[in-house]
């Protein structure tokens, strides 16, 4: 009995957390007139590879465009981001993860993906690897974003321009929280 | 023992909940100040410039016009509200050397005159920091046209007068923004136009735009030069410039239309010599419009 309990007890005491604050977030329209492509490498993001809960935020304004134009209207018109800025990610893990040392594996994240205020149920599909020493989760995701489904409007006069589904890809390595 | 157990397993617990994701996400640091974007649409207002400048490696075209009186005298039907004459045409070219650095150049009608300016962002508002945006602009105008009598224009001097300003702005909410703009004009005793006149003036620029939609905004503007360095006993009437108009703005597009009683463009030109009065009729349409082009991939780490 009191075997099992040291066990949890040690299980506790063991790091569960992997933290980032370097995600790489980058989406991408493609439109018939042009391809425009952000990037963002300051999201920060919280895993507990014991309970499977997940938290994502990026700041809107952390998304760097190649056109300075495009950012300012991108933050002015759009997600209007000086009221509305971050998008967030907050969910759990289908199933649990695996933080065998070395091991690569696939996870739906499932929660509440919220961007310009409205908040959408998601399940995202992830691939987390980790590092062979066991210290670096890597996780990536591929996944798209309906302008509409987030009350972002696009002017008909610029459907040619923006497209109406945004594909989003995220990168991040999380690094383990040793207590 | 079982208690014993109890109490373990109620601390282990208690520890677990402690710290969760998010109170650990809560103690992440990210950056929190950014630069404040977009405090006006446009580098100009109605009259004024504003404290934005071009982006980096972007060149506007910039086309402005202002139609003739709508009433009094030179006014109502026989000229269409004014819709038959042309006061004043610009046509220029603004480029934006970095984000904080604008050269221009650009042509008026009145006076044929052709003028320079450059415009440097010195403080950049931000989101917690810095409450306000400071630009510092500078404006020369040459006046090319014949002289109207033999001895106006004695010199090549005589032609050329400078402005310089200091554009303080601030976007108090994403709808809001106001700006105050003191300069001094310094011009030629040849461009004098009333002898009681002072040679160089004062004028003290405000300004504001209103969103009243997502692309469409109210700007206005009025800029004090009676009531400062301007003697109050002069002959000629002049007054104040103010405009008030409407911003729309789509994508690389910005379009204004716009009323104001000043019959010129350039502050050069509006500063002096502002004639005509809201009250009598003087008020007059004008229109611009500005469109951008990004002459070239800027640094992702410029910003």
């Amino acid at each position: 009995m009191i075997f099992i309990v040291w066990i949890g007890f040690t299980e506790t005491v063991r790091a569960q957390f992997y933290q980032t604050t370097s995600a790489s977030v980058r989406f991408y329209s493609s439109a018939p007139v042009e391809d425009i492509e952000a990037i963002s490498k300051e999201g920060i993001s919280v895993i507990n590879s014991k309970n499977g809960d997940i938290s994502f935020k990026v700041k809107m304004r952390s998304f760097r465009f190649e056109k300075a134009l495009m950012q300012e209207h991108f933050n002015e018109n759009y997600v209007e981001s000086e009221i509305y800025p971050d998008a967030t990610f907050k969910g759990k893990s289908i199933g649990p993860i695996d933080t065998t040392f070395g091991r690569t594996q696939k996870v739906v994240f499932k929660g509440v993906f919220t961007v310009h205020g409205v908040s959408k149920e998601r399940e995202l599909p992830v691939i987390i690897k980790m590092s062979d020493d066991g210290k670096i989760m890597s996780l990536s995701s591929e996944f798209r974003v309906k302008c509409e489904d987030h009350d972002i409007k696009i002017p008909k006069i610029l459907w040619e321009n923006i497209a109406e589904v945004i594909d989003v890809y995220v990168n991040a390595e999380y690094k383990i929280i040793s207590k | 023992m079982k208690r014993l157990l109890l109490i373990l397993f109620v601390a282990m617990f208690a520890s677990g909940y402690a710290q969760d994701v998010d109170s650990i996400m809560a103690n992440l640091s990210e950056q929190e100040d950014y630069k404040v974007q977009a405090t006006f649409k446009s580098p100009r207002l109605v009259l004024l410039q504003t404290n934005e400048t071009q982006k980096a490696k972007n060149l506007a075209f910039w086309v402005g016009h202002r139609f003739g009186d709508i009433g009094g005298e030179f006014g109502s039907s026989h000229t269409l509200y004014g819709l038959d004459l042309a006061t004043d045409l610009y046509l220029g070219f603004d480029y934006g050397i970095t984000d904080a650095l604008t050269v221009g150049a650009g042509r008026s009608k009145f006076n044929e005159s052709y003028s320079a300016l450059v415009k440097y962002r010195l403080l950049w508002q931000e989101d917690k920091g810095l409450p306000f945006s400071v630009t510092l602009f500078g404006q020369s105008s040459w006046i090319t046209r014949e002289p109207f009598s033999n001895n106006e224009f004695k010199d090549e001097g005589d032609r050329i007068n400078h402005l310089i300003q200091a554009i303080v702005a601030r976007k108090f909410t994403p709808g809001i923004s106001l700006m105050i703009s003191p300069g001094y004009l310094f011009r030629p005793e040849a461009q004098v136009q009333d002898a009681g006149d002072e040679q160089n003036l004062f004028a003290l620029g405000i300004g504001g735009r209103f969103k009243v939609l997502k692309r469409v905004s109210i700007i206005t503007d009025y800029t004090f030069v009676n009531g400062l360095s301007r003697p109050d006993d002069l002959e000629t009437e002049y007054h104040n410039p103010f405009g008030v108009g409407v911003e729309i703005e789509t994508g690389g597009h910005v379009f204004s239309l716009n009323f104001q009683n000043s019959r010129y463009i350039t502050a050069n030109n509006f500063i002096p010599n502002t004639t005509k009065s809201w009250s009598d009729g003087g008020v007059r349409f004008g229109f611009a419009i500005s469109r951008n082009f990004n002459l070239g991939p800027r640094e992702r780490d410029d910003y």
